[in-house]
């Protein structure tokens, strides 16, 4: 599985760290970072993450 | 409250509990001139895009309402049970905990298929004006929309409108200066929500749906679970959270139009541009004219020291409109605009903000179909321009379609 986040798109709202903080983190400056490759026992989470994106940068990956 | 600001005495000043005070004045526009803040008589207001963007998201910066009724000497008693448990003044591990149980339940494509429904209640509301060639906008449109919206994410026969929208304008009343003096009306129209959705999740739990309140019911992460108080407080909030703004917003978008027929044309002319409309409307006229935080700790931003406790005023009308960031200074529903800040944004994003875009996304189109050359028609009355603002009445004339309106996009002109 492969995560794919559009940094045009991101704003750093953090959701995403909120859903999923195993595949997804913000910084101490409020930026975010992120595992490209996370396990496939984290697909759910990280879907979660996907939806709840307020501008909808995430898309996962097979 | 921000005493120990080292705010520049030199740095403008705004008095924002004067109900005179105006997030589109000619002194807040002069004060953007100058700097990125102002002083207030609590707190700064940050008023350039840039600087609300970047702290809007900050880490050192929490949710600044949580002790707004402990501010009016409201401490006990029900309405302050159910503004601490409300997910907007919770921080840290309880606040994400909530927002990973209630997120899914608002998550766009859950939201997608109720489209039809909200182009069925619109046609419908513009089908029943009571004149062929007029109407009170709010009144015969944007509070029926907004509430039986409402009702419908709820699963509530759609004539409990009014009731919901009257208790939902009395908590309202919770956000205002005079909370105190309303406090028993405030907590008796709590009283009725709650018995609404209590009834409400027995009869989702007995007979479960397909459905927004069965899937709040039924939320679950790991093995964690919302309390049946945490569930009833989240219907609430929803409720009172998109009832008021999204009938304000509603106002401020047609008030928006009727200062450029050309983009209300186009909008008629071209239904798929209702996105970017509620995206424009929503970065030069939001119904939340600034969104407030708090320091957690001392801190530097810009050259300013910034005092734990500090109350943090986001002017999201201001940023919106600074001509740093959209220097062409049009309303225009064809460009490309940066983001606007009328959802608030960080770990606090307006939770039901794919609801909102959805239902105002359709509603304006439609509108703009069959409410031809709108003009102002009649005595306006609004809230103050401050806080959370839009019509209270907004009389508008129009020129009728000749065709009755219908929820399907794209029918002959």
């Amino acid at each position: 599985m492969k995560v794919v986040v559009d940094l045009t798109l991101c704003q750093d709202h953090g959701q995403c760290a909120i859903a999923a903080p195993e595949v997804f983190r913000m910084n101490g400056e409020g930026r975010l970072e992120y595992d490209g490759s996370p396990g496939e026992g984290r697909r759910e989470a990280a879907e979660d993450a996907a939806d709840v994106c307020p501008v909808q940068a995430i898309t996962i990956e097979d | 409250m921000g005493q120990s600001t080292a705010a520049s005495a030199s740095a403008p000043y705004f008095d924002i509990s004067d109900p005179a005070f105006s997030v589109q004045s000619e002194e807040v526009r002069r004060a953007r001139e100058s700097g990125w803040y102002a002083r207030t008589n609590y707190g700064i207001a940050v008023l350039r895009h840039d600087e609300v963007g970047r702290l809007l998201k900050h880490p050192l910066l929490a949710q600044g309402s949580a002790r707004w009724p402990a501010h009016h000497g409201i401490t006990s008693g029900p309405f302050a049970a159910w503004w601490a448990n409300w997910v907007l003044n919770k921080e840290g591990e309880d606040h994400r905990r909530l927002r990973r149980l209630l997120n899914p339940a608002f998550s766009r494509r859950l939201v997608d298929p109720l489209v039809p429904r909200f182009q069925a209640l619109a046609a419908e509301l513009i089908g029943a004006f009571r004149e062929p060639d007029r109407c009170e906008f709010m009144g015969e449109f944007a509070e029926p929309y907004a509430a039986r919206v409402i009702a419908i994410m709820l699963g509530l026969p759609e004539e409990h409108w009014p009731e919901l929208a009257r208790t939902s304008a009395t908590i309202g009343l919770a956000m205002g200066v005079t909370i105190r003096a309303d406090l028993p009306r405030i907590e008796a129209a709590l009283d009725d929500l709650y018995g609404y959705t209590d009834e409400l999740i027995a009869a989702r739990r007995r007979d479960p749906r397909d459905d927004f309140v069965t899937r709040l019911a039924q939320a679950q992460h790991e093995q964690d679970r919302l309390s049946p108080e945490e569930l009833r407080d989240s219907l609430v909030l929803l409720v009172f959270g998109g009832f008021d703004t999204t009938r304000n917003q509603l106002g401020l978008a047609m008030r928006a139009f009727l200062d450029h027929p050309d983009q209300w044309r186009l909008l008629g002319e071209r239904p798929e541009l209702g996105r970017a409309a509620v995206e424009e409307v929503m970065r030069t006229a939001p119904t939340t004219t600034w969104v407030t935080r708090e320091a957690r700790e001392d801190f530097a931003f810009e050259g300013l020291d910034i005092a734990a406790g500090t109350t943090v005023h986001l002017f999201a009308e201001s940023a919106g409109t600074d001509p740093l960031s959209v220097p062409d200074g049009r309303f225009d529903i064809t460009a490309e605009r940066p983001p606007h800040f009328g959802f608030g944004g960080g770990a606090h994003h307006c939770l039901g903000h794919f609801v909102a875009r959805a239902d105002m996304s359709e509603a304006l189109p439609l509108l703009a179909r069959h409410l031809r050359d709108p003009r102002p028609g009649g005595e306006q009355r609004w809230l103050p321009l401050s806080g959370n603002t839009g019509p209270v009445t907004l009389p508008v004339a129009f020129t009728p379609r000749s065709v009755p309106p219908t929820g399907s996009k794209g029918a002959p002109a």
